[in-house]
């Protein structure tokens, strides 16, 4: 039996459309955000969960932590249903929504954790050791006395991934975490996180647009399409399946050198060298390089896969999203 | 025990947000004050024309008043969650958060909310109530300081109760619905004045639905020595209680809504 066990998560939303004229009554639209979601998540795992706006990865994270009933479908978390015994169940479980502030805006951050202290009914050494912990590793000793709004945002990440650690949750929710967080906010917070699965063994589910979260971070990722599960598996094997472009430049150490490749390749030169886009598909690597290296001496030369986003935007459109 | 610590520390949490912008905190106190001033003022002018109402003197109808504003702005003093917060938090989003914490949703949201700009509007209300009480020649006992308190407990669970209803929509519906203010902010002005005044329906209304009569009036009766309608003494300790029935039955309404509850945006 898994730690996460998901069976067939169904959830329908009614949307009421805009009335048109003539019309008496609004028309009712039903929205399918689950049609059948199944998958099982092991303990300790860190699994990116991606997907375009409106796949239903949102509703996943909220019907698994408790807040949304679904329509049809089972869902085991340790034993435990969400929905059914949500207040027994939330003492174990962490979300943090990125764009969703979850501590007071108005007072100093170690008032609002102290008071996530009495909510949670954590003791008094239990919460001080925690605290310590938490305030270390994200850097956030400095910052203890300051009102949430005065903080930047990367600072407020911070502030909230603190707050929804501190009742030491076995899972931790993470929903679109590093949105408009700028490189080094991004980078600590997912050292962080890389961190704290380690150290507590905590699992680690985690929505997001930015693919590099998933290259940082995810053993596993899970694509959801259309309410649908599309893939389940390995980054670089998602990658493999739809890396159709590389890139290849070149700097020889003479300049006009044009190395023989075959037909149907996309070559490009400036003072910089050639620029050689092709596929691994059609043409394998090491015959490119043979080529190349034939032609004379390289002093300089790059092999680049595709931009991961360029290849998720990609894979979105080729799956119909 | 914990839930009373905890709803105490969310208290003096939020009066310190509020603190945080003292101007702005004092401009709208002054402004409360004048507003329920006001309101007072309509009942001096009244009490001025007419020295009498169906019965009752100038003084009975400040010490009605008092009752009233006391209840209705501790209510908002102390439960703005459930008064004035909850169909923001729906919207927003922010009740999703509270869903995630290990607590009751109703404890969370009385502890999310406080509005302790009112207490200039609590101090008209005492201000009446002890005008009226004094005009009207009030012996104070016991039983009648009981039976005070007891009225105004009571009453504060049922504008609770009321607002809940509002709440309970909310959940449902997303936006707020206004017609429940017809209840709360319209049984509010009516029932500033003893409900034996108005016509048939509204009794009904003030009595049977939204039954400030029952835990204002009779005890306010009782306590100026005229009974409501003649009714004996005891009855004035046990009408208040339709309150607390009122607020209970909203309280099982609204966990029962949560189930159906759908969260916005992502």
């Amino acid at each position: 039996m898994s730690y996460i066990e998901v069976n067939d998560l169904k959830k329908t939303f009614t949307v009421r459309k805009k009335r048109t004229k003539g019309q008496l009554f609004r028309e009712k639209q039903k929205i399918e955000a689950l049609k059948g979601v199944s998958f099982s998540v092991e303990k300790g795992e860190l699994v990116g969960y991606i997907g375009p706006n409106g796949a239903g990865k949102s509703t996943t994270v909220k019907i698994l932590s408790g807040i949304l009933t679904p329509d049809g479908g089972e869902a085991l978390v340790d034993g435990r249903v969400p929905w059914l015994e949500r207040r027994e169940y939330v003492k174990h479980v962490g979300v943090v929504f990125g764009q969703r502030s979850q501590l007071w805006w108005d007072v100093p951050i170690i008032d609002s954790f102290s008071l996530l202290k009495d909510i949670y009914r954590l003791s008094k050494p239990d919460y001080e050791d925690r605290l310590k912990e938490l305030t270390q590793a994200l850097q956030l000793e400095e910052l203890m006395r300051t009102p949430l709004r005065l903080l930047s945002l990367g600072q407020r990440m911070r502030a909230e991934l603190c707050g929804s650690l501190l009742h030491r949750p076995k899972l931790l929710f993470l929903d679109e975490p590093t949105i408009g967080l700028d490189a080094v906010s991004k980078l600590a917070l997912r050292d962080f996180l890389k961190w704290e699965n380690k150290e507590h063994g905590t699992t680690i589910m985690l929505t997001t647009h930015d693919m590099e979260d998933i290259a940082a971070l995810c053993s596993r990722v899970m694509v959801l399409g259309h309410g649908q599960k599309l893939f389940d598996g390995k980054l670089p094997d998602l990658l493999e399946r739809f890396d159709t472009v590389r890139t290849v430049s070149v700097k020889y150490d003479k300049e006009g050198i044009m190395p023989e490749l075959p037909q149907g390749l996309d070559v490009s030169g400036d003072e910089n060298g050639l620029r050689i886009t092709y596929s691994p598909a059609d043409f394998p690597t090491a015959r490119l390089l043979t080529a190349l290296q034939a032609a004379g001496n390289i002093s300089e030369m790059t092999l680049q896969p595709e931009n991961i986003d360029t290849l998720i935007a990609a894979m979105y459109k080729e799956m119909d999203l | 025990m914990n839930t009373l610590k905890l709803y105490l520390r969310s208290m003096g949490m939020l009066l310190k947000s509020h603190l945080q912008y003292p101007a702005s905190f004092f401009m709208q106190t002054i402004a409360q004050l004048v507003m329920e001033g006001g309101e007072m003022m309509v009942v001096i002018l009244i009490v001025d024309r007419f020295e009498q109402l169906n019965g009752w003197t100038g003084g009975n109808l400040f010490f009605f008043f008092g009752v009233m504003s006391v209840s209705f702005y501790i209510t908002e003093f102390f439960g703005r969650g459930v008064t004035g917060d909850f169909p923001a938090m729906v919207r927003t989003g922010k009740l999703d958060t509270l869903l995630l914490r290990p607590r009751g949703i109703l404890t969370q949201v009385l502890c999310s909310g406080v509005d302790p700009r009112r207490i200039t509007c609590i101090a008209v209300g005492v201000a009446a109530l002890v005008m009226g009480s004094t005009l009207s020649g009030v012996e104070w006992s016991f039983l009648k300081a009981l039976a005070l308190f007891e009225a105004i407990c009571m009453s504060c669970m049922l504008i609770l109760g009321l607002f809940l209803i509002e709440a309970v929509f909310t959940i449902h519906s997303v936006k707020s619905v206004e017609l429940v203010n017809a209840l709360t902010y319209g049984g509010r002005s009516a029932c500033q004045y003893p409900v034996d005044i108005y016509p048939a329906p509204l009794r009904v209304l003030f009595t049977v639905v939204a039954p400030f009569a029952l835990t204002q009036h009779v005890p306010a009766a009782y306590i100026l020595g005229k009974p409501l309608y003649g009714w004996p003494g005891w009855t004035a300790f046990v009408t208040p209680l339709s309150g607390a029935a009122v607020f209970c039955i909203m309280t099982i309404l609204f966990n029962r809504g949560m189930r159906f509850y759908r969260s916005t945006g992502s």
